[in-house]
């Protein structure tokens, strides 16, 4: 069985929750006002796809306010799977979500891109300022999906993650996404890859005691 | 000592002190008396002598050195010493007792130290501060409030209080105002955050005024060049200072960018424990940004300087972990600073009686096989080995050369900055001195008749008393500091 590894880039404004998504996903906490991400951050975790493969993610936090967007562009490249997260109680943010998605385009070729539109805060349901149907209507105009969250309420936070990660392997077993060579969106270990590895590991341990 | 030298003039702010004296009889001083023992030793303590920087063990006693170990009755950190200060001097931030006495340095002078030449404060004579913000063009500083409390590893602010988030606002918006040209950075918000745990808040202001300008210019601008161009420089540097970090970060293809950028823009605010931001912040003051190069330097150092360490993290993945979760022993306080105090060895050329372990400072070819891969030493490699290393001493010029072209132009920047900053000063000089000269006419209309009834009214000064009065108020103040 082979191992995949994808990485997946998260993709906003500053304050729509991007940190707190991957906290809660990752590690399973919430910290109610966490400091601003500077630069970018990384985080990880393994995935188990219902034909028992093992996939593990490579999750790129990234800080959203724009004078940032010159350091987190260079990530974009090597990702297979972008999150593209909004504030439900921040028009603005949704506004912006266009932008966020063409400057995606501008830089990876879009073959090889799975976007997913995220709005961020659903437990703020009195403070929504964004409908539902008005959230799915500009994904579907962009052809991506739709998921509502709440890291708070840790609402749908693995559903996003695992509907991507199924929509990933979904195209690269269609053979949609094309592996290449110096690209790291996607990589695939083969087991027999690995043993080798781990020979040379075992001698060096008992070398130390 | 002789670090200090150039504060001798300043005067302290008075606010500083009373708020230091307020503290020690404070509500929650009381709380903590217990564990002291008796009254009397808090009252020995509150009236010890103290000399002009608040050190209880007269001169020399590492102030500022870094690597002083600190004045007498201090240990650093824990014990009862962390009573001695038991809050900052300013009101607003609060600590909890343990997190308030730092290596040498008592933080209740941490704040006054802190204040760099404030040549920003003549030049804008408070007027950024005082101006009503509420007008001003809006930067978008939503999540500039967060990053006070939920500073990780400080715990001294407790999320509820508005004050100091509505100062850490303040602040953040009226650098704005003050440079709209560069604008709000969400990485000046940790910053600004350590610095208002020290001072009030306008003085924090001014305080970040100068990291910006002075200390780390460009890191916040838009664009962030100079971040990126001292990433490059940095990795260059590792290169020398632990050429088995710099080739295992080359491997898995780690940028720079991604692990220095936190660390040099909130200068290890988020990364290293109270304790050490306290004492690396206290280094970066007196000596700029060469003290956040090295801190990084030996932190890489010491999570990935030798084989055994790099062992647990093979992959990029591991090592990012790594990164992200840095051994706490490299992070603790004298461990770090001792390092970071440690001769560099980073210029070219021999360093005599270098140690080279664990990949110190191996800027030399290793006599002990430092650079041997893991599987032992091979014979007949040692051809090889010499080639490689005239091809690493080439690349060293070429990174020396650059480097150098790459200060000189940032040298011309800054010089191009403050001529003009030169002229602005000027011309805010010759409009202050016209109102100036037209209130000083007016006023002397009025002295003129105030002075002839106060000379009838006023007693003449006694002769003890002027000698009395003749200093500053801070040094009468200073003796009844603590």
């Amino acid at each position: 069985m082979a191992r995949h590894m994808f990485r997946i880039i998260l993709l906003g404004d500053s304050t729509v929750g991007k940190s707190s998504l991957l906290r809660r996903y990752t590690e399973g906490s919430f910290i109610p006002a966490p400091c601003p991400t500077v630069g970018v951050e990384f985080y990880s975790k393994m995935m188990e796809l219902p034909p028992g493969i093992k996939v593990k993610l490579q999750l790129w936090d990234t800080a959203g306010q724009e004078r940032f967007r010159c350091i987190t562009r260079s990530f974009y490249r090597n990702a297979v799977g972008v999150l593209l997260v909004f504030d439900m109680t921040n028009r603005k943010s949704f506004e912006h979500i266009i932008e966020w998605y063409h400057e995606v385009a501008s830089i990876q070729i879009m073959e090889k891109v799975i976007f997913l539109l995220i709005g961020h805060k659903s437990d703020l349901k009195s403070d929504c300022k964004i409908s539902t149907e008005e959230a799915e209507g500009l994904a579907a105009s962009l052809g991506i999906g739709f998921i509502e969250t709440s890291a708070k309420s840790n609402t749908n936070v693995d559903l996003a993650f695992e509907t991507l990660t199924n929509t990933i392997y979904e195209a690269l077993k269609n053979k949609e996404i094309d592996l290449q060579e110096g690209w790291d969106g996607v990589k695939v270990i083969h087991k027999r890859t690995c043993n080798p590895q781990k020979k040379r590991r075992k001698p060096q341990e008992k070398c130390q005691c | 000592g002789e670090v200090s030298s150039g504060r001798r003039g300043r005067p302290r702010p008075p606010a500083l002190m009373s708020g230091t004296l307020e503290s020690l009889s404070g509500p929650g001083f009381s709380d903590d008396v217990s564990s002291l023992g008796s009254d009397s030793e808090i009252n020995g303590l509150a009236y010890r002598r103290t000399d002009k920087y608040g050190f209880l063990g007269g001169p020399g006693t590492g102030w500022l050195t870094g690597v002083g170990n600190g004045p007498q009755g201090l240990s650093p950190l824990g014990g009862t010493s962390s009573h001695l200060f038991p809050f900052p001097a300013d009101p607003h931030s609060q600590a909890p007792a343990g997190s308030e006495c730092v290596g040498s340095q008592p933080r209740s002078v941490q704040g006054p130290a802190w204040q760099p030449q404030q040549r920003g404060r003549e030049l804008w004579p408070g007027s950024a501060w005082s101006r009503d913000l509420s007008g001003s063009p809006r930067p978008s500083l939503s999540c500039a409030c967060r990053s006070l409390p939920a500073q990780p590893r400080v715990g001294a602010m407790p999320a509820t209080r508005l004050g100091p988030q509505q100062d850490l606002y303040r602040i953040l918006k009226a650098y704005t105002i003050y440079r709209p040209d560069e604008g709000y950075c969400q990485a000046q918000a940790p910053v600004a955050a350590v610095l208002l745990m020290h001072m009030p808040a306008e003085q924090a202001f001014w305080c970040l005024v100068q990291i910006c300008e002075k200390y780390l210019p460009g890191y916040y601008s838009a664009g962030l060049e100079a971040i990126q161009l001292d990433g490059e420089i940095f990795f260059a540097l590792l290169r020398r200072a632990s050429p088995m970090a710099y080739r295992h970060l080359k491997k898995y293809k780690i940028d720079p960018i991604l692990y220095m950028t936190e660390w040099f823009m909130c200068i290890f605010s988020r990364t290293l424990p109270w304790a050490s931001v306290l004492r690396v912040w206290d280094m970066f003051f007196c000596e700029g940004v060469k003290i956040v190069f090295r801190v990084g330097l030996v932190l890489l150092r010491n999570t990935l300087g030798s084989v055994d360490k790099l062992r647990s993290c093979q992959g990029m993945y591991e090592t990012m972990e790594k990164l992200r979760n840095l051994p706490a022993q490299s992070m603790q306080e004298d461990f770090l600073i001792l390092e970071v105090r440690r001769p560099p060895c980073l210029t070219r050329g021999r360093c005599p009686g270098a140690v080279v372990s664990e990949g110190l400072h191996p800027a030399l070819p290793s006599p002990t096989g430092n650079n041997t891969p893991l599987g032992g030493p091979k014979k007949g490699g040692a051809k090889k080995k010499e080639k490689e290393r005239e091809k690493q001493e080439k690349e060293r010029e070429r990174l020396q050369k650059e480097r150098e072209k790459q200060e000189k132009e940032r040298e011309r920047l800054q010089k191009e900055r403050e001529k003009q900053e030169k002229k602005e000063k000027e011309k805010l000089e010759r409009k202050q001195q016209k109102e100036r000269a037209k209130e000083e006419a007016k006023q002397k209309k009025e002295r003129k008749v105030s002075m002839r009834r106060k000379e009838a009214k006023a007693p003449p000064r006694a002769e003890d008393g002027g000698q009395d009065g003749d200093p500053p108020a801070g040094s009468v103040l200073q003796d009844t500091y603590f």
